[in-house]
């Protein structure tokens, strides 16, 4: 039996390397890619491996090492969700034709995990803290054990959350959420830049209470455990690796019940129809209603539920409505700001107004088939225009009147508000008219956001395009800075509220007006330029 | 007999290669007209290019009497198309979807809502008719393309592959649709590449190959002294007795 087992797990192993090792030789810039991220990842693994080692006998060692094993952990458990296809082992509905038992697979399975870059990047960071904490032989051995405890812990989760995920993972809601995640990603980052900022200032001790509850949390408990002996508290330390290994015992029991489902049910990619086929009415909204009649009210509902329901879409939007937010709000907290920062709003939400027909994909023929004259096309283009400003108008003025309020600068806010309106209108009209001239693709799988082939359409069209409004913005800022700048100018600053928004008002129209002729006698272009992938 | 479609020294290129080689073709109106070809014998460019959804290199198409290119306000109300290999507005529910086609087309919403709930009735999508367009299968997804096609009651209907991957039960209700279409005086133009499918359906047949049309007329013309529709197309694009013969004599039965 322990032969066969041990069989079963070279054969994984075995598997799993060779699944590496031709996903590599499908292409050469994949090779590279691979080489150079695992040669950045080591000389990461030894760099940190080198900081921990010298973080010894720092007063805040034992802080940073478990709230660094507590964020691995983390990574681990999520990784799986943003990056499905990134390990075909992890899907193990693969290997459901083949007669093996729960048992022998999940042992096998576990072992295959511990194949690759991430898992040596785990053991390199698990190692440097057990250096960093260590201190007499009986901690180093140990150390030897709370790596090995905290290394399956981090890989049998990562296993658990695959196994109960994968119903989502092969669904269609599933990849939709993938695509989201990818900016979790971008406005976590943000997030703990500016948490980063905050603690560089006011020093590690803030993180202490937190470091005292995550040593109670595996596996960052088992490294606990070392500093616990360390300090001869051996009690403590038992307790710590017991309550590791209950988890490690706990993750497997968990992974591998989902396994045996999993391994015994139909597939989910067709189980989701059937179980989607009692869906609730969508009815129209409240919203809906209050829309104008006609062309323009139909194509702002389609562009307003897109907003909602199509995740490159979607994705694109809380992108844009997160920095907006963040950089004026967070420049401002930090003091650093200034209210002109608000603009940011009005730049960041503009940009949905780019490409507006690559958003459609090739559904863009059932817009070309009911576009006969300019007319149409300006009157398509407006019902897009006004969509966005129905979320745009409210949001940067909220926007504008927060950062007004942290900054206490309430005599400024009319000129700010006015700035960003001039600005919104201008990269509307920018953004209806490279729409119409420099249309591209935007695959709806994956990550990518521009076709292959397309990218310096892409550059021209948005970049282009900003540069565009800004100068177009041109009088409105001139105008600000003559008020401030002459002698009783403070006193008018208020005009540039009305000014601004009639300036960007009056952009808008002239933008939707150059725009249209141009849409509707390039429908068959624009159309093969946004059919691509 | 009145065309429904004239197309004139039709050309289209894709960098070297010639999809569309000089078409002339009359199509005859109230018929159901089937444009037959292999893969890649330039049946979809055709099509795309007399919708005036691709634009032609050379040559002039008018759909009952109105230049596509030039008069499309008169062209695109008078016809429906389903393109082959071109999304929907997915992320919209299959009523959703014909709400917001016939709006766009300037119908009157609650005659858009009327005829909706009749189409999808009868091309027995009223189940999912709440359901995201891009949970549809393939077949669903033909057919609330056809309603879309059909909701603004066009003149003319080009249909690329409209049978392609439909399981035999939507194919039955499509041609049930399309049949009745047809009896009430309208036109339908459809490529496919199943013979059997075109010879049970049509009446008049245009046959291209290469990107030329080799031979248009009513059924009987086409398929001449041939025995089916089948072989009368062999014959005509050149694939004829291209036997298998002595190739492959291993396979099947006897010694493994």
């Amino acid at each position: 039996m322990s032969t066969d087992v041990a069989g079963v797990t070279g054969v994984v192993v075995r598997l799993k390397l060779s699944l590496l090792r031709n996903g590599l030789r499908q292409s050469g810039g994949r090779r590279a890619a691979y080489i150079a991220s695992a040669i950045v990842v080591l000389l990461f693994a030894a760099l940190q491996l080198l900081g921990l080692i010298m973080l010894r006998d720092n007063a805040h060692a034992d802080t940073v090492v478990v709230i660094l094993v507590a964020v691995l952990a983390l990574g681990w458990a999520v990784m799986p969700l943003f990056f499905p296809g990134g390990d075909e082992t992890l899907d193990p509905t693969r290997l459901v034709m083949l007669p093996l038992r729960p048992r022998p697979l999940v042992r096998a399975l576990l072992a295959a995990s511990l194949v690759g870059i991430g898992p040596l990047f785990t053991l390199c960071l698990f190692i440097g803290s057990v250096i960093a904490v260590a201190h007499g032989g009986l901690a180093y051995a140990v150390g030897v054990l709370a790596v090995v405890l905290a290394l399956l812990v981090c890989v049998a989760l990562a296993r658990a959350v695959a196994a109960a995920n994968i119903r989502l993972l092969t669904s269609r809601k599933g990849r939709d959420l993938a695509v989201l995640s990818g900016l979790v990603i971008a406005i976590g980052a943000q997030v703990v830049n500016f948490g980063a900022q905050r603690l560089g200032s006011s020093g590690l001790t803030q993180l202490d209470p937190a470091a005292d509850v995550l040593r109670w949390v595996p596996p960052a408990s088992a490294i606990g455990a070392v500093r616990s002996v360390s300090e001869g508290a051996y009690g403590i330390a038992v307790l710590q690796l017991a309550l590791t290994t209950a988890a490690l015992v706990a993750l497997i029991a968990v992974w591998s019940r989902h396994l045996t489902r999993l391994m015994t049910s139909p597939d989910g990619s067709t189980l989701q129809a059937v179980a989607e086929a009692a869906v609730r009415e969508r009815n129209s909204t409240g919203l809906a209603r209050l829309l104008p009649a006609g062309r323009t009210g139909t194509v702002m509902e389609r562009s307003l539920r897109y907003v909602w329901r199509d995740p490159k879409t979607k994705a694109a939007w809380v992108t844009s409505l997160a920095i907006g937010l963040i950089v004026p709000l967070f420049n401002a907290l930090q003091g650093t700001g200034s209210i002109y920062f608000a603009c940011f709003a009005a730049g960041m939400l503009g940009i949905q107004m780019y490409n507006q027909f690559g958003q459609d994909t090739s559904a863009f023929w059932m817009v070309a088939m009911t576009i006969s004259s300019p007319r149409d096309a300006y009157v398509e283009l407006r019902g897009r225009a006004l969509a966005l400003l129905l979320i745009t108008l409210p949001y940067a003025t909220l926007v504008t009147a927060l950062t007004t309020a942290l900054l206490g600068d309430w005599p400024k806010l009319p000129e700010a508000l006015g700035l960003s309106f001039a600005l919104l209108g201008a990269m509307l009209a920018t953004g209806a008219w490279t729409s119409a001239r420099f249309p591209y693709s935007i695959p709806q799988e994956g990550y990518k956001n521009v076709a292959p082939g397309q990218t310096g359409l892409a550059w021209i069209s948005i970049f282009g395009g900003m540069i565009a409004a800004a100068l177009l913005c041109a009088p409105v800022i001139a105008l600000t800075i003559w008020l401030h700048v002459s002698e009783d100018g403070d006193a008018w600053t208020w005009l540039l509220l009305p000014a601004g928004a009639a300036y960007g008002a009056a952009t808008t129209w002239l933008g939707l007006r150059l725009a249209a002729p141009r849409t509707a006698v390039r429908l068959p272009e624009i159309l093969t330029a946004v059919s691509k992938g | 007999m009145t065309s429904a479609v004239s197309v004139r020294g039709l050309w289209k290129r894709f960098g070297q290669q010639v999809a569309v080689a000089g078409i002339d073709l009359e199509l005859p109106a109230g018929k159901f007209i089937g444009l037959v070809g292999p893969n890649g014998a330039g049946k979809t460019t055709t099509l795309s290019m007399v919708t005036g959804l691709l634009r032609p290199d050379g040559g002039s198409v008018s759909v009952v009497g109105h230049d596509v290119w030039r008069d499309p306000v008169e062209v695109k109300a008078r016809i429906g198309v389903l393109p082959e290999g071109l999304r929907l507005f997915e992320r919209l529910s299959g009523r959703e979807l014909l709400a917001y086609s016939g709006r766009l087309r300037g119908l009157p919403g609650a005659e858009v809502d009327k005829r909706a709930t009749q189409l999808l009735d009868v091309l027995d999508l009223a189940g999912a008719q709440h359901k995201l367009v891009v949970d549809y299968s393939t077949g669903m997804r033909k057919k609330i393309g056809l309603a879309a096609a059909l909701l603004h009651n066009p003149e003319v209907l080009f249909l690329d592959e409209p049978f392609e991957g439909v399981d035999p039960v939507s194919a039955q209700t499509i041609r049930g649709v399309l049949e009745r279409y047809t009896a009430s005086g309208a036109t339908v133009v459809f490529s496919s590449h199943v013979m059997e499918l075109v010879e049970s359906l049509c009446d008049w047949v245009a046959v291209m190959a290469a990107g030329r049309i080799r031979a248009h007329g009513t059924l009987a013309e086409v398929r001449g002294d041939a025995a089916s529709l089948q072989q009368a197309f062999l014959e005509l694009v050149g694939a004829h007795g291209r036997d298998a013969g002595t190739d492959l004599d291993w396979l099947g039965g006897g010694a493994r």
